[in-house]
Formats: structure tokens, sequence, C-alpha cells
């Protein structure tokens, strides 16, 4: 169980967001809502990343009272993207910082197929290919919650559904994934609870079938939208007026 | 190859070729050391040179053996420092194009130490006040370039802009105690562009006991230095703190850099291709690989100038930056060309 208590983040003078309280049991948790709305901020606020008034709990126990080290091995951020030095390569992004296991590494390296990517410089990849290392060096970390910045923002297609059902499969270990995203169609098929943000603040917070209301995403983000349901797969298309 | 798994293959080619490139770095700066033995005043025997100028050296007599064993070590040293200033000046600013004397430190330094020349000579003017006016000066440079260039919005462009600017603002202004007030002017000339010609022992140590603290500060944080380049975020990870883990690096830079100007004068560009050539030999950016081939770059480029320094033009022996600047120039061009594919 994973609870916000009255968190709040503020960036000089901009309230990113506001008194957010929320419980949270393990599994797969989408975070969607309009640009600036704090996805991003919740997310590294809770891999302490960023600094928050109020209280993070996991499991009884408030995150604040872990000890830096542990605190970190616990939770891993993983970011869209890098700005690394530009003499870095593949390889050394993968194997920077603690906590990596070796054996899961070489697992999501396949994966994510990154193998041929380890000795080029971080400016001789795609923006998608690097997407993929970070995320195969993020999940290759023993956490117990993965916060997960915009999965499917450089990846293509295919490899949008393998992270994508990769995180679903870890989430399902009883562990705690939340990923922050605008591409709603490829998250929400996978989620079980949806945080919806709008201006820093809670405006939906539930189960996904909950959140597959159109007047409750028209309310989000201002437009009018149809859930179209093919078979098991849900469509949330954004329509013209 | 392919039944091994990716990620141990890729670590033990990278392995491979560290021995690899290590091994041929360490002969070429024992040949390059060789040579500077060799030649000066009259082309001697290294070799006899080496074990004669220990020995000499060893029973405080006056040789001129045991002044080229002095002379190569104060290269040697040199070449160290200014390898490793450079790699935390670039890792610590996520900048390529850091170096102390582009960046204003050499300068700094140079400014205060010819204005402890002013002082009448004493042991503490020499060895306490030079080393600690040195580096002061050399701080207060650097973090007047960070001002300057955060203010133009921080860029390794802005970064380099504005070490130029202080760095020839406070050159120029070294020069003014020279031509006003100081006699030996020649000579404080040759010591200002970077010369061994004096190879103070004192000096010497100074500088080698600054690089022993800085070797053990820096072997505890090659993992955070890793993570400097990579990103803050996974600094933060590591639990510790990038401000502070810059603040060290650019005050350990700071003060290696300008303890050689102390004693050495300014030499420019080995802060800025030592670790660029040893990057680009290694073929990675992580820093437990990276520094020893910085340094035996370093080193290398520091004995091997000094001994066309020495010897070209004998018995005028010119200045080692002059002889650095003529190829760090081009250098630095090369880097720059080549950071506008990565831009």
């Amino acid at each position: 169980m994973l609870e916000f208590r009255g968190l709040s983040v503020k960036y000089g003078r901009v309230n990113a967001l506001r008194n957010i309280n929320l419980r949270i049991d393990s599994g797969f948790t989408a975070i969607v809502g309009p640009n600036g709305s704090g996805k991003t901020t919740l997310l590294k606020a809770l891999a302490g990343i960023t600094e928050y008034e109020g209280e993070i709990i996991l499991n009884g126990k408030p995150i604040s009272s872990f000890d830096p080290v542990t605190r970190r091995k616990l939770i891993t951020y993983i970011p869209p993207y890098t700005q690394a030095m530009p003499d870095m390569n593949i390889g050394d992004i993968l194997l920077v910082g603690e906590g990596i296991s070796r054996d899961k590494l070489e697992h999501y390296v396949k994966l994510m197929d990154v193998s041929n990517l380890l000795e080029r410089r971080v400016w001789e990849v795609s923006s998608g290919e690097l997407q993929r290392a970070l995320i195969a060096r993020g999940l290759s970390r023993n956490s117990i919650i993965y916060s997960v910045d915009e999965p499917v923002s450089h990846t293509d297609v295919k490899y949008q559904l393998r992270v994508l059902k990769e995180l679903k499969d870890i989430s399902l270990r009883s562990k705690h994934v939340l990923i922050a995203s605008n591409q709603l169609n490829p998250v929400l098929r996978f989620a079980d609870e949806v945080i919806a943000l709008k201006k820093g603040s809670v405006h939906f917070f539930g189960s996904l079938p909950e959140f597959l209301n159109e007047d409750i995403i028209k309310g989000l983000y201002g437009i009018n939208v149809k859930v179209v349901r093919i078979n098991s797969l849900i469509d949330v298309v954004p329509t013209i007026d | 190859m392919k039944s091994m798994a990716s990620v141990e293959a890729y670590l033990e080619h990278r392995w491979r070729r560290f021995l690899v490139v290590t091994l041929s770095l360490t002969a070429l700066l024992v040949i390059a050391s060789l040579i500077n033995l060799a030649v000066g005043s009259a082309v001697m025997n290294p070799l006899s040179v080496f074990s004669n100028g220990l020995h000499q050296i060893f029973y405080s007599r006056i040789s001129i053996e045991g002044y080229r064993v002095e002379r190569l070590s104060s290269a040697i040293i040199v070449g160290v420092a200014l390898a490793i200033s450079g790699y935390l000046i670039q890792s610590a600013s996520k900048n390529p194009l850091g170096d102390p004397y582009l960046l204003g430190i050499s300068s700094g330094a140079l400014l205060f130490v010819v204005i402890t020349f002013l002082i009448p000579v004493s042991l503490f003017s020499l060895f306490v006040l030079r080393p600690i006016a040195a580096f002061a000066g050399g701080l207060i440079a650097y973090l007047l370039t960070l001002m300057i260039a955060s203010k133009a919005g921080m860029t390794p462009t802005t970064l380099v802009l504005s070490g130029v600017a202080v760095g020839t603002a406070l050159y120029s202004l070294s020069l003014l105690p020279q031509y006003l007030v100081l006699r030996n002017i020649h000579r404080i000339f040759i010591w200002s562009q970077g010369s061994f010609i004096d190879p103070s022992p004192q000096g010497c140590m100074i500088v080698f006991s600054a690089l022993i603290a800085s070797f053990l500060l820096i072997s505890s944080r090659l993992s955070v230095i890793n993570a400097l380049n990579v990103s803050d975020d996974v600094v933060k990870e590591l639990g510790r703190s990038p401000e502070l883990e810059r603040k060290i690096m650019t005050f350990t830079a700071s003060l290696l850099a300008s303890l050689t100007v102390a004693w050495y004068g300014i030499i420019g560009f080995i802060g800025l291709a030592s670790p660029h050539i040893a990057r680009r030999l290694l073929r990675t950016g992580d820093a437990r690989l990276i520094l020893p081939s910085t340094v035996l770059v370093g080193s290398f480029l520091t004995v091997i100038s000094d001994a066309v320094a020495k010897s070209v033009f004998y018995p005028i022996e010119i200045p080692v930056n002059i002889v650095i600047s003529i190829f760090g120039g081009p250098a630095l061009a090369l880097i720059l060309a080549g950071m506008r594919q990565s831009a």
C-alpha cells in the first residue's frame, strides 16, 4: 500500500502539486492529465528527486524515515530521456549507479534490443534507442516501486507494447508501477487504476472502468472524446466538433 | 561471442581494450621520458642520466643528471595534475570544453602569484604564501567565470567565452607588475608561459602532495563522477547531492591547476586534450577506465613538449606552453568540430 498524505510541491512561486491525498494498491497505475498538471512532479517526489511537503507512506512507514540509500533502492525512477556527456556510450549509461542486477540487465538488454548499441555514444543513437536503454537499466533494479515517466514517448509501437506488457507483469508481482503519460490508449490498456491530475490537484482517482467516462475525460482535457471498445481493447478518440 | 551474454561480452571487450591502451600509453610515456632525459645542453645516454641523477639527488649534490631527473619528474607530475584538473572540470560542468586555462583558473593563479613577487623573498613567501595565493587566485577566477556564464545562460560555449573574458583580463593585469616593478622580467616571462627550466623540488613536492590528496578523494567517488556524466537524478539515486559533488570536484580541479601555475606557470590544453584522447582511445566514458589513460596522456604530452622546448632551439629555451599551444589550438578546433556532430 502506497499512500500520499498532504503532498505538495512548489517550484518557485508555482504550485506544481497541491495537497495530494491518495491510497494506491500495488499494481499498474496510470497517471494522466494535461501538460503541466504535475504528472512528472508526482513521480519525482515519489523517487526523492524533488523536494516535497507532506508525507509518502509505503506499507505503513513514511518513506522519509528510510535511510537515503535504502530509499533509492526501493524506488526506481525511469526518465524518458537524459542529457548525458556526449562521450558517454550506451553501455556506460546502463552500468552507472547502484542496485542494478547483472542478470536482469542481460535479460532486459535483450528484451529492449539494445545489445548492438552498447558501444555507441549517446549522440550516435536515436531518442527511441536511448529511451530503450534507460528502460532496460531501470527495470534491472530490484525495486518495490517503479516510477516511470512517459515510457512510450520516443519508442516505436513494437517497443511501446513490449515495455508496457513487461511493466504489467512486474506490477502483478505485488509491486507498484506508476506510469505518467500523455498517450492514453497504449497505457490505459494495461492500467488497473488511474490518477488524473489537473493543475496540480487530483481531478479523478479510481479504477479504469470508472475513468472511462466521457464526461470525466472531457472535464480533464477540455475536449470532447468518444470511448470506443473493440472486443477487450479500449480507444479514447478525441472528436472534432 | 554469440554464446556470451551481451553485457558480459561488452565488459570483457572493454576491459581488453583498456589493457592494450594503458600498456601502450605507458610504453609511450617511458619512451618520451627517455628522450627528455637524453636531450638538453648535450645529448646523453638517458639510462645513465637516470641512474646517476638519482644517485646525485640522493647525496644532495648538484649535477646535470640530477637536474634532468628533477626536471622530468616535474613535467610528469604537472602533466598528471593538469589532466586530472581538466577531467574534473569537464565532469563537474558536463562540458567537453573544460580546461583550467580556457576557463581562467590559470590566469587567476598567475596574477596572484605575481603579486607575491612584490613581497621580499622568504621561506614563508615561497612555500606558504605562494601556493595559497595561487589557489585563491585560481578559485576566484573560476567562480567569476561560472558566475558570468550562468548569467549568460550556461552552455559549453558561454562557459568558455566567459573563461576567455576572465582569463584575458587577469592575465593582462598580471603583466603590469612584471613591466612596472619587477626586474628579472625575462625569467618571469619564461616561467609565466609555462616552463620546467627551474624544477623546484619543493614546488614539485607540494604539487605531488595535492595530487595524492586528490587521488584519495577521487578514487572514492568514481561512480559518482560517472553518475554526474549521465544525470543529476542518478547522482541522487546514489544518495549523494549533485551540487555538493560538483563543488568538491571544482575545488579539487582549481587546487591542482593553481599549484602547477605557482611553480611552472601557465600550461594550457593538457587538461582539455588528455580526457578527450583517453575517451577516443577507450571508446567509453567510464571514469574508472578513463582516468588512468587521461593521466598517462597528460604526462606524455608535458614530457614530450618539454623535450622539444629545451632542445629544438638550443641554446635558446622556449616556454612549454608555446610548444603545447601549437598543437593544442588544432586539438581544440577538432573537438569543436566533433561537438557540432553531437549537437
